[in-house]
């Protein structure tokens, strides 16, 4: 071939085509990642476990759906323990061995999210949701990576504040463990009352697993107060605590945040117990798996489970726990549709641009109305109230958006 | 043939590294430990960064077990107290107006002074109890200095269950704000730390502290103070964890005080127990089986299973479980530890076929 101009030009082209190849295959993966660290063993494995199934169940689901604009997801899992550091260390391995193609990070506690949040730079930065409702988090100027699926902590406490004035309270006592997770709300909890009117006429720090009981009901009686809200506990001290002030006689009446009402975890107390959780309230940010009115992507859920989870505890009923991961993973997903329809990379910074620009969404079930997570949290939420002849919790408040 | 590691002047004898093959060892240590943030991704520098700072820390443990034989089980509280101490000395010398390239200079050496401080009081009861009484009095130091910790009137100062937001060290001007990097200075401290150790034992102290642990009434007829030897060996071991908690926090972002639960306490011990009491290489070997292991079991069995969340759910309890029949195997199969393996090994390999271990 005679080497004159156009062809030196077209040779040119055609090289550089050529060394630009795998630049555009790696913006274009064969599949997204989405990692996740769950307790499987140690105190919270309870909880791990049931989220684990939902996670395969949520890949099985977007990737029948088409998946992110064509491309499969595929959810990767590692144990943590519950430990910090064992999750920053699944963190690290998972940016390691999956590259780029990790796009999202499902953290298993609110240590992991702060340890982690200050590596989320550069190269290591990932969009990143989890367990956690701590209020710290739902920070995008000093966290922009991350997000609550749903209310944090102190939100939480403003409904229930709020319910107990709207129920004619005028008493409360704050009981909660000595953790992160017990204490987050409770500055926040005694401004609240004090701008509510309410009088804050106990607040009681318990371990986690409620040592010493005796000692706390004592307390709570002499304090006289007309609500106890119970903030730190995954539900260990209802038997106790609540079961011990029913002894007592105690007309206090007892609430409790998120990780508090689960209703297969009152079912189970009440059926060992006794009714003594009958009227116990609290506020919960999502709808339970029973209430499916108009709910059309928990009824996906449910013929999902009922095919896949036969014999299982998933089979019939989804934990709130489940429902908490599968929010904040939607969300995620939807995120990275949004971003991949766009016609962009799957970048932590495209994904929060997308989460921003999320307005008005209604999920197909989850929250009372369509949601807006600019704020990089869902504040809304509703009291429930549980029913031991009925099991179950059932609303006695409208949608509170705080 | 060899038949002998032969000196021919007291000099030679006492060297620390007194033989060709642990200079020859010593020295490609100090090349991977170089290598490793220079070359390494970011999921092994952070392992080898866990590594750095649990040795750090097993390395003053075996100060006080291996080589007094003092049983601790409150170790874990001195990380804790090196870990804030530092980051509480960098805002103190911040509000003071101490420029910030010679702040480590400081907060270092501080860390560890407070952590040897707090160590001197707690061994305080060595000096009447020994044996399995000692790790229960030890026990309660662990639990105290978190109760302090997360403390609500100290909380200003602490954080309290919320922990603190640590600070990245400054050199001279070198802001060390990169976990490659203060994987690097972890390193140089572990290596430091260890050949600091190592000589100890070659002084009159620690002779005094291999004394006590032979027999603590014989050594002080010998005229060996318990007091002091005692105390100071609670010091120094103390010291060498607040190190270890300074490094954390230098390497970590945060410090939360359920970083420093029991569990690590008792990693400490069990690092020492596999690797070998009484031993310079004993904490090098039994934090690389402490920490590795489980990293190494997470990798095989995900190979094996896969990393889907279902497959972890099975995989999770099986890590769990091997793990802990690893540690059962090596304190049944070899109380004395690694090290002991390895010394019938390069026996083995420097005597062969005239000797087999």
């Amino acid at each position: 071939m005679k080497l004159n101009r156009r062809t030196f030009i077209a040779a040119t082209g055609a090289a550089t085509a050529g060394l630009a190849a795998p630049t555009l295959l790696k913006a274009q993966p064969t599949e997204y990642v989405i990692g996740a660290s769950l307790p499987l063993t140690g105190p919270f494995a309870t909880a791990g476990k049931l989220i684990a199934p939902v996670l395969t169940m949520l890949q099985e689901m977007v990737n029948a759906s088409g998946g992110i604009a064509g491309t499969p997801i595929r959810v990767t899992s590692e144990d943590s323990g519950y430990i910090p550091q064992n999750a920053l260390a699944n963190y690290q391995r998972a940016l390691a061995t999956e590259g780029s193609n990790l796009v999202a990070y499902f953290g298993d506690s609110t240590g992991f999210m702060k340890l982690v949040a200050p590596e989320l730079t550069g190269a290591n930065a990932r969009f990143m949701t989890s367990t956690s409702f701590a209020s710290e988090l739902a920070d995008p100027a000093n966290n922009p990576y991350q997000f609550l699926p749903g209310p944090s902590y102190e939100d939480q406490f403003d409904i229930l504040l709020q319910s107990i004035k709207d129920q004619g309270g005028s008493s409360v006592a704050f009981v909660y463990s000595n953790t992160e997770f017990g204490s987050d709300p409770i500055a926040h909890g005694r401004e609240r009352a004090e701008e509510l009117g309410l009088n804050l006429v106990l607040e009681e720090v318990t371990k986690a697993d409620g040592a010493d009981i005796p000692t706390h009901v004592t307390k709570l009686a002499q304090s006289g107060a007309e609500y106890a809200i119970l903030q730190g506990y995954v539900t260990g001290v209802w038997p106790q605590l609540i079961g011990g002030a029913r002894q007592f006689g105690l007309p206090t009446k007892f609430m409790g945040t998120f990780w508090g009402m689960e209703n297969f975890i009152a079912d189970r107390v009440t059926a060992e117990a006794g009714p003594f959780l009958e009227g116990y309230q609290g506020v919960m940010p999502f709808r339970y798996f029973y209430d499916r009115e108009n709910a059309p992507r928990y009824d996906e859920y449910a013929a999902f489970m009922s095919a896949n989870f036969t014999g299982t505890p998933l089979e019939n009923y989804m934990p709130t726990w489940g429902i908490q991961a599968l929010c904040g993973l939607e969300i995620v997903v939807r995120c990275m549709r949004d971003t991949a329809e766009a016609g962009k990379e799957l970048t932590p910074d495209n994904l929060v641009e997308a989460l921003h620009a999320i307005d008005n969404w209604d999920m197909g079930g989850f929250f009372g109305g369509p949601i807006s997570p600019a704020s990089h949290k869902i504040g809304t939420g509703r009291v429930y109230q549980y029913s031991a002849a009925e099991t179950k919790f059932s609303p006695i408040s409208d949608w509170f958006t705080v | 043939m060899i038949n002998g590691n032969l000196k021919s002047t007291y000099g030679a004898d006492e060297r620390v590294l007194n033989n060709r093959y642990k200079q020859l060892f010593v020295w490609l240590s100090a090349i991977v430990i170089a290598a490793i943030p220079l070359f390494a991704n970011d999921y092994v520098v952070l392992v080898a960064a866990q590594i750095g700072i649990m040795l750090i820390a097993v390395v003053g443990v075996n100060v006080v077990i291996g080589y007094t034989g003092l049983l601790s089980l409150g170790h874990g509280g001195f990380v804790a107290l090196g870990a804030y101490a530092v980051t509480l000395i960098h805002v103190w010398l911040n509000f003071l107006g101490v420029p910030a390239g010679i702040q480590p200079l400081i907060a270092i050496p501080g860390a560890m002074a407070v952590s040897a401080a707090i160590g001197f009081v707690v061994g305080l009861p060595s000096l009447r109890v020994k044996g399995v009484y000692l790790a229960v009095a030890t026990l309660s130091a662990n639990f105290i200095i978190l109760f302090l910790i997360e403390l609500d009137a100290l909380a200003p100062w602490t954080g309290g269950r919320t922990g603190l937001t640590t600070v990245d060290p400054n050199l001279f001007g070198w802001v060390i704000d990169t976990q490659r990097e203060v994987c690097a200075l972890i390193g140089f401290m572990a290596f430091v730390s260890i050949l600091l150790i190592q000589n100890l034992f070659r002084t009159r102290v620690g002779r005094a502290f291999i004394a006590i642990r032979e027999r603590d009434y014989s050594a002080e007829i010998l005229g060996i103070s318990l007091f002091r030897y005692k105390l100071l060996s609670f010091a120094i071991s103390a010291a060498c964890c607040g190190l270890a908690g300074a490094m954390f926090a230098y390497f970590y972002a945060r410090v939360l005080p359920e970083q420093f639960a029991l569990l690590l306490s008792l990693q400490l011990v069990a690092a020492l127990v596999v690797g070998g009491m009484g031993r310079t290489m004993g904490p090098v070997f039994g934090v690389l089986v402490i920490v590795l292991s489980p990293e190494l079991l997470k990798l095989v069995f995900s190979a094996i299973a896969g990393t889907s969340a279902e497959a972890a759910q099975f995989r999770a309890p099986l890590q769990e479980i091997i793990f802990g029949l690893l540690i059962i195997g090596f304190i049944m199969f070899e109380p004395l530890g690694i090290a002991q393996i390895m010394d019938r090994l390069f026996r083995m390999l420097n005597r062969w076929p005239f000797a087999r271990g």
